[in-house]
């Protein structure tokens, strides 16, 4: 099938879901009322709380909730086939990610723009709170772990990349301060930033950097290893400086790349009218891989339904909304977005990246060969794409990793800061004062964590530790998007509306992350990994204590005790 | 090139700079404006210690600049989580 049949299909899936489904959400389920002034009104500040128009906001939601994370996970998920995933991405999008992230928005509207984590106190209980920042203390712990690899192990594939990426912080930093010292337009500046940048890929051409001379073959420090070192030595310095110096200037550029990556996706792919080469269903897995049966639902979680969104929808998006009604636009087109980010991906590790279905089944072999070169095949199929629109395939290569690594470095600036606050705020519960009033000391905590799982043997080489890995921090998210549903259902209860629409992506999504977190926990125990067990285990616990805490506050609103806010009058 | 022709691109040219603005660089500069106020509230907590319940040695030397602060301290304490704050009449 040619690829852009493909995408016909899908856009035309994903126009009917946002045409109709997203309308029965807004007028039956979330009922949005436009009379009502939004937070950016009434707490407006000039800061925080600006009313914004609706494709501005959707541009700065979008930019913020796309990452990596989108690319990585259907890139490995395509081991199955690229039926199984495609669905998935389609029917998430459509009926988990897009009430999730639309309803976030809607509730965090509804309750001054607060943000999830504080919802989950206000709106469940007091004891969901801990279990928010618990959640998301793993969530963070793995997304570090499982990105260090991921900019290692290109670092190790493509050292022409590296200078690239060494340029781009300077570059940021140059750019950031012409924004921050003077008020005129930046299309200029950021144009020439962005053309520096991928100029630097030439001279990264002809000066590679390579640790192989120094790095060992086997043990602790491989050339993969001592990069994820060197990277979160270089996160520790980065969340220590303030955000506006280094990690705001970088996401800038980011924002600029995605846009140029989506747009080489989609014209590559109209222009070179590539077919997918890849089997709908793969029947010629080995008889000791995974089954795609329950453990696709969480290595597909940003592209198909990704708590992460509930954190930006309700963390920035619903203090600049202009009314309520552009919440439709905003968070379910977002989630599109983002769905559409995950076909990209699907696309170019099925049509791009080979030419024929029997080097397709070489690239994916094995589960271990198609989670530690996942991010490698992206590339490779990205530069096919490129290729496609005349860019030289060598270029196009270093291109794609530098796209990649941008998005997965940045992702890892924000994660280690972000769990250093974590850290300090878990201290701050648990009354370990020396952690949580030194920021050397909870820096130390948030990098050495995820260091020593992403240092676990089999992360780079058969890929097998960092499949599973990225599957526990698929759970994690999942289970984020959870609780965030969990807060959009009984919120949608209070209000004595039908929650079924929250509520069955949120049976969904919980029930197969339990499943998954079982499968995973019966196989690492069988197989003596007493580092990834553990870990499970501890996720599972939070997975069970999720399902209970939001049963007993479901149960609770459907009989109208334990209210923490006033019940609206019901719909006409 | 003739000089219509030249309004017509300068014109295009402006909307996308003011585009380009509003998409990407007004999120950034939202960021450098955070980052001012977050500074500013430091500020603000370390000299209206008091009011806060804890005592501030040298409150004598700062006193002067008090009344400077208590016109932004409303937009402060709402946006910290709380519609009222202190004595009735003092703030609000």
């Amino acid at each position: 099938m040619p690829a852009i049949v493909m995408v016909l299909i899908v856009g035309v899936l994903f126009y009917l879901g946002y045409r109709y489904y997203s309308g029965y959400l807004a007028r039956r389920v979330y009922a949005l009322d436009d009379s009502r002034p939004t937070p950016a009104h009434t707490m407006r500040d000039g800061v925080d709380f600006i009313p914004t128009n609706k494709h501005v906001l959707f541009g700065h939601h979008f930019t913020s909730v796309a990452g990596a994370a989108p690319i990585v996970g259907p890139a490995i998920a395509v081991f199955w086939g690229w039926g199984p995933a495609l669905v998935w991405v389609v029917v998430g999008t459509i009926f988990a990610a897009g009430v999730h992230d639309f309803g976030a928005i809607v509730v965090s509207v509804r309750h001054k723009a607060q943000s999830i984590g504080t919802l989950t106190r206000e709106v469940i209980n007091t004891r969901a709170r801990v279990l928010f920042l618990l959640i998301i203390f793993f969530l963070l712990t793995l997304v570090n772990a499982v990105f260090s690899v991921v900019i290692s192990n290109l670092f190790v594939a493509n050292p022409e990349a590296v200078l690239p990426i060494l340029l781009e912080i300077p570059f940021a930093i140059a750019i950031g301060q012409y924004i921050y010292r003077t008020r005129s337009a930046a299309l200029i500046p950021s144009l020439i930033g962005v053309v520096l940048l991928y100029a630097s890929i030439l001279l990264g051409q002809e000066l590679p950097i390579s640790l192989a001379g120094i790095a060992a073959e086997d043990g602790l420090f491989t050339e993969r290893n001592i990069w994820v070192i060197l990277l979160f030595v270089y996160t520790f310095i980065a969340a220590r400086i303030p955000v506006w110096v280094l990690l705001q200037p970088r996401d800038y550029i980011n924002s600029h790349q995605l846009f140029i990556a989506l747009g080489v996706i989609g014209l590559g792919v109209l222009v070179g009218w590539d077919t997918i080469v890849a089997p709908m269903v793969n029947d010629q897995t080995p008889d000791n891989s995974p089954s795609w049966f329950p453990l696709l639902f969480v290595t597909i979680a940003c592209g198909a339904i990704s708590g992460f969104h509930s954190l930006v929808s309700s963390g920035t998006t619903s203090k600049q909304l202009d009314k309520e009604s552009d919440a439709r636009y905003v968070g379910y087109f977002g989630a599109i977005g983002e769905g559409a980010l995950a076909l990209g991906s699907i696309l170019a590790c099925t049509a791009g990246i080979v030419a024929t279905t029997a080097d397709w089944h070489a690239a994916y072999s094995d589960f271990g060969t198609a989670s530690g070169d996942a991010t490698s095949n992206f590339v490779n199929g990205v530069a096919h794409f490129a290729g496609n629109l005349g860019v030289p395939e060598a270029t196009a290569v270093v291109f794609a990793a530098v796209v990649v690594i941008s998005f997965a470095a940045t992702t890892m600036d924000t994660g280690v800061r972000l769990q250093r606050y974590i850290v300090q705020e878990i201290a701050e519960i648990a009354r370990i004062r020396p952690v949580a009033r030194s920021l050397t000391l909870s820096g130390i905590i948030a990098v050495l964590i995820p260091l020593v799982l992403a240092l676990l043997p089999g992360g780079g080489e058969d890929g097998y530790t960092f499949g599973v890995l990225w599957q526990l921090f698929g759970t994690t998210n999942q289970l984020t998007a959870g609780l965030a549903l969990a807060v959009v259902a009984v919120w949608v209860t209070k209000s004595r509306r039908n929650p079924i629409a929250v509520l069955v992506p949120l049976v969904f999504l919980v029930v197969m992350t339990t499943w998954a977190l079982i499968d995973n926990l019966l196989t690492f125990v069988a197989e003596g990994e007493w580092v990834l067990a553990p870990l499970d285990a501890i996720i599972f616990v939070l997975a069970v204590w999720l399902i209970v805490e939001a049963a007993l506050a479901l149960r609770q609103a459907r009989s109208g005790s334990g209210t923490s806010e006033p019940v609206e009058v019901p719909e006409s | 090139m003739s000089g219509r022709l030249r309004t017509r691109l300068l014109g295009w040219w402006r909307r996308l700079e003011r585009g380009h603005d509003l998409l990407l660089v007004a999120r950034w500069r939202q960021g450098l404006r955070k980052e001012a106020r977050r500074e500013d509230d430091t500020l603000r907590a370390l000299l209206l210690l008091e009011s806060l319940g804890v005592d501030n040695p040298v409150a004598y030397e700062t006193l002067d600049v008090v009344p400077y602060l208590v016109a932004d301290f409303h937009a402060w304490h709402r946006r910290m989580g709380r519609d009222e704050f202190g004595d009735a009449g003092v703030c609000c």
